[in-house]
């Protein structure tokens, strides 16, 4: 396989026909406070959720089941997932809720099924779960909604986002990435990827706020669908993952850039759908799809 | 949800179905002349779009100036977005996510594609294949970013099919390899066929 500078060589383009990231790929040392601590083989070929329970257990989702790492990474227990899992969460009664493509089923702390909720029909793309004390939300791409569900599994309410008099706007997802996320006083987080902005919303769906710009700058949001996943801090500080130009940073519940957690150069080219946790010592858990690894970055000592 | 919204997505989906149509249309079209012209047992070189690194000799290497590869685009798998990082320069940062940019904020060094606004910030973008000379950076950019709806085929209408391909001998990848003449293309998506 030739060399990109090979390739570049050989093709006889001239420099506006190349396409490079190089520069976008720059981030200010002084920005970065997180550093990798850990890194953990999912063993899996698709891992594509990551959650961490109550008990400080990580649970990665993929392939065709899900699997339990103790807090310094080692596997400690595993079920098989009925069908291929989309994304994972924890309640904090210790329950996991496992978003299929269409359906939420749920598993008791030891991987025992204990139920298959309601499958959402065939337009249904469930792409996130997050789960509180009385209420599950999962985000359907595919509905371009998100569904509140009572413990039950009944749909209590279809939040459809923020809609103008006209009808216009609600959620933009050009691509497969919608998240969800619950932070601090019932604050229920939504990613509007076309929109390059993050949206807080009541448990019943009423709009309260948003933030984010598209900018390829590193306070920005890049391209034309992100951020693609979230995850809360414990003080509603939001961590993001964007792809395109992969990225992991914190921000403020104002919408401030707080920090990087890992620049571009931290990823493979080509690297996207970082899905992100958040542990009970603030570490920073991000599942890599390409090294198949979950990533653990910590703050760096002052 | 309101009417408008209802009217709003039937109307997407009938430009994203017709345009699908239309494409379809012509490379069934070329397809048919194809297998009538070389024979049923005929084979032609293709483009693996799936093993393609967009390294660029697709454009030089052809024996034809400009190359018979040329940028096509799988409408189902576009986002439609008012930022598609195939048709902008990964630094553009837009004032207005719709406002309408000047030729010099294009990615396209030949300003080969054509953005066509739809309704709402979705926009439609169309290739110019007169214009396209088969570099494939706007293909870089809409992987990287987007779904990868952009991909380069080349285009049997003007292909000459030589019996060794310039191309396919250039190609660092090994992504080309010779097809039926009667399905001649390698698409993306639903369209793929192998």
């Amino acid at each position: 396989m030739a060399t990109p500078a090979e390739r570049q060589k050989s093709n006889q383009l001239g420099p506006e026909f190349q396409y490079d990231l190089t520069e976008l790929r720059k981030v200010d040392p002084g920005l970065v406070h997180y550093e990798q601590s850990a890194r953990v083989a999912t063993g899996m070929q698709e891992p594509r959720g990551i959650a961490v329970a109550a008990d400080g257990r990580v649970l990665v989702a993929g392939d065709t089941l899900v699997r339990a790492f103790d807090g310094a990474g080692k596997a400690v227990a595993e079920f098989v997932a009925p069908r291929p899992p989309q994304a994972i969460a924890v309640g904090p009664g210790g329950t996991i809720f496992v978003a299929a493509k269409d359906r939420v089923e749920t598993f008791d702390a030891a991987g025992k099924r204990l139920a298959a909720w309601e499958p959402l029909g065939e337009k249904a793309y469930l792409t996130s779960i997050a789960a509180g004390e009385k209420d599950v939300f999962a985000a359907d791409a595919g509905g371009r909604c998100v569904l509140r569900y009572d413990p039950s599994g009944r749909v209590v309410t279809r939040i459809a986002g923020k809609v103008d008099e006209k009808g216009a706007g609600g959620f933009l997802i050009p691509s497969p990435y919608f998240d969800v996320a619950l932070g601090p006083d019932a604050a229920l987080w939504i990613v509007n990827p076309g929109m390059r902005r993050v949206e807080c919303y009541t448990y019943d769906g009423q709009f309260e706020r948003a933030w984010g710009k598209a900018s390829p700058r590193i306070e920005g949001f890049c391209g034309c669908c992100n951020p693609v996943h979230i995850a809360l801090m414990a003080d509603g500080s939001l961590v993001t993952s964007e792809k395109g130009l992969a990225r992991v940073k914190v921000y403020r519940p104002s919408g401030m850039l707080a920090s990087v957690v890992a620049p571009p150069s931290a990823f493979a080219e080509g690297t996207a759908g970082l899905d992100l946790a958040v542990d009970a010592a603030g570490r920073i858990l991000v599942l890599d799809p390409r090294e198949r690894a979950v990533r653990m970055f910590v703050r760096k000592k002052a | 949800m309101s009417e408008p919204e209802n009217a709003k997505v039937k109307r997407r989906d009938l430009i994203r179905k017709g345009a699908l149509a239309t494409g379809l249309l012509g490379v069934g079209g070329t397809a048919a002349l194809l297998a009538t012209r070389a024979g049923k047992d005929r084979y032609v070189w293709q483009l693996d779009p799936e093993k393609c690194i967009q390294c660029g000799n697709c454009a030089t290497k052809c024996v034809l100036r400009p190359s018979a590869v040329k940028v096509v685009h799988a409408f189902a798998l576009c986002g439609y977005c008012d930022l598609c990082f195939g048709y902008f320069p990964p630094h553009f940062e837009p004032d207005s996510a719709i406002e309408e940019p000047a030729a010099e904020s294009q990615l396209c060094p030949t300003q080969a594609i054509n953005r066509k606004w739809v309704e709402g910030p979705h926009f439609e973008y169309t290739i110019d294949e007169d214009l396209c000379i088969g570099c494939g950076k706007c293909v870089k950019g809409c992987g990287n970013f987007g779904n990868g709806s952009l991909f380069l085929q080349t285009r049997h209408n003007r292909c000459v099919n030589c019996n060794e391909c310039a191309i396919a001998i250039a190609c660092p990848a090994q992504a080309w390899r010779r097809v039926p003449a009667g399905h001649p293309y390698l698409l993306k998506g639903e369209d793929r066929q192998t």
